[in-house]
């Protein structure tokens, strides 16, 4: 298939050279003369034949395109993220060789001085243009690149548009990936980063203490400000999510600093190409202390949980960590123990982790369970690519 | 055609906050016109002290966001626009933490080679 359409892309480029040529010599000389033009001819058929794009969507609050998960994910498939070089430096956009993310900020239909006359928070629904939102997932899923708009973080001005090319994987970042039913259509997997109150809370004082001007104070009016447009708006896409990361306060100690957590990785039942990640066996009900004899841990030490729970109607599978990792040997003994996390050799998950050590997460759940999720797409993504090239040959050979 | 439209918006920021510098455009102008071909590195020179200023900026507009969303609030508590003020408060604390990880990993010499690899200060030696 791949080499029919490079002969169809041919034919276009070479209008300048006539056509006799093509009748008697063979398709052979007609690569050999059109040279360079060749090379470019099969780059431009190679995107014309993946002209079907992955859609991921991530539903997290108030970070996006730098944060870590992205970076993670981004990391998996190989290759750095980086802003589009020679672009608007305050750009959302982060592009590598397979994955594009965008910032689903750009969809602002109100820029912050309009939601400040109208009183509306960015949580809101009313401040973001989910027509344009599913019209460029539509094209972009579709192979046509668009101009999306960009939302500057810095001036809270609406910039004027990057162009967006389509990539292998695009995934889409935001507090709304999965607010509009037409977009949610969209998108082949779906993650919700749920982190609770608690946990929140102490992620913000960490982040902003060290802000001139707020306080405990403000950090939490703030907090309880957005609470009823978050728990409004944004917290109902949860039950809609193919995998959702819920980020708890850790059960093994007293700990109210959030250095310590208990993250549970919940996995809908029954979606396409996902294989839900399970302990020892498959739809049992696991609790698990791997410290031990084999393994010695430190304080706090690591338990883990795997079982079946319904979630919002759903059948779903869910694995949970709480505590952390200490060593390189706990971490690849946990992953020894691990089944379906779709590594493409032993010790992937370990080597991911360690890879991005310094980012935040890297000792606990979310960065485990960030790595793992990032496998699965991974997975999710060369399965739907095998799937598209098989059906055309079964086309054929019916 | 996104590059040009790239370079004609980010130019006026530079030349904006270039001038809020006042000392620093004269000595620059002297040696310009001294040696009119190291116009070239001034201007690089220029460029790399704007990225700097921006966390300073983001800072105090985060300090001024929490003061007038405590402004709105005292007025009520429950209405939109003071809502919308701690929504303001949280994009710009966000925005302002983002800054300031980007410029914490930023290293000079590794920014410059990852566009030059081909200098003589980014070369390496691997067999």
């Amino acid at each position: 298939m791949a080499v029919s359409t490079v002969y169809t892309v041919q034919i276009q480029s070479l209008n300048s050279i006539s056509t006799p040529s093509k009748s008697h010599l063979g398709f052979n000389q007609l690569l050999y003369s059109s040279g360079k033009k060749t090379r470019r001819a099969t780059h431009i058929s190679c995107s014309a034949d993946n002209d079907k794009t992955v859609v991921i969507g991530l539903a997290a609050d108030s970070g996006c395109g730098k944060s870590t998960f992205m970076r993670r994910l981004t990391s998996v498939f190989g290759g750095a993220a980086e802003p589009p070089k020679g672009g608007n430096p305050d750009s959302n956009t982060l592009i590598s060789d397979m994955t594009t993310v965008i910032c689903l900020d750009d969809y602002h239909s109100l820029d912050r001085n309009g939601r400040k006359e109208k009183g509306v928070t960015a949580l809101d629904p009313k401040a973001n243009d989910f027509d344009l939102m599913y019209e460029q997932v539509k094209a972009v899923k579709e192979g046509i690149a668009v101009d999306k708009p960009i939302y500057n973080h810095v001036t809270g001005l609406i910039d004027p548009p990057e162009l967006i090319k389509p990539p292998k994987i695009f995934v889409i970042e935001g507090l709304h990936p999965m607010y509009d039913a037409r977009v949610r259509e969209l998108l082949d997997f779906s993650i919700y980063l749920d982190i609770s109150p608690e946990v929140k809370f102490a992620w913000k004082i960490q982040r902003d203490m060290a802000e001139r001007g707020h306080s405990l104070e403000s950090i939490k009016a703030s907090i309880e400000a957005r609470k009823p447009d978050f728990d409004a708006y944004i917290d109902p896409q949860k039950q809609y999510a193919d995998a959702v990361i819920e980020v708890l306060p850790t059960q093994l100690i007293p700990d109210d600093e959030g250095k310590v957590l208990r993250v549970r990785l919940i996995m809908k039942e029954g979606v396409k190409y996902f294989n839900p990640v399970y302990l020892f066996d498959e739809g049992s009900t696991i609790s698990w202390v791997p410290c031990g004899r084999k393994l010695t841990c430190s304080y706090p030490g690591i338990k883990f949980a795997y079982g079946p729970e319904t979630y919002f109607g759903h059948e779903v599978s869910v694995l949970e960590m709480d505590g952390q990792f200490d060593r390189l040997d706990e971490l690849i003994y946990v992953e020894s123990h691990l089944s379906n996390i779709s590594t493409k050799f032993y010790g992937e998950v370990t080597q991911q982790m360690l890879k991005h050590a310094d980012f935040p997460g890297s000792n606990n759940g979310t960065g485990l369970f960030q790595t793992i999720v990032g496998l699965k797409i991974r997975d999710l993504y060369e399965q739907i690519v095998a799937s598209k090239v098989a059906a055309p040959l079964e086309a054929t050979k019916a | 055609m996104a590059a040009i439209a790239g370079v004609s918006i980010t130019t006026p920021k530079i030349f904006a906050s270039a001038s809020v510098r006042s000392p620093k455009p004269s000595p620059i102008k002297l040696s310009l016109l001294n040696s009119p071909w190291k116009s070239c590195t001034t201007h690089l020179r220029m460029y790399v002290r704007p990225v700097a200023a921006a966390p300073d900026k983001l800072s105090d507009k985060v300090e001024e966001s929490i003061k007038n969303a405590q402004e709105a609030c005292s007025e009520d508590p429950v209405s939109g626009e003071c809502v919308a003020a701690w929504d303001e408060v949280e994009e710009l604390s966000a925005a302002a933490s983002h800054a300031k990880d980007k410029n914490k990993d930023s290293d000079p010499l590794e920014n410059y080679c990852k566009d030059n690899p081909e200098t003589d200060e980014c070369r390496t030696y691997d067999n």
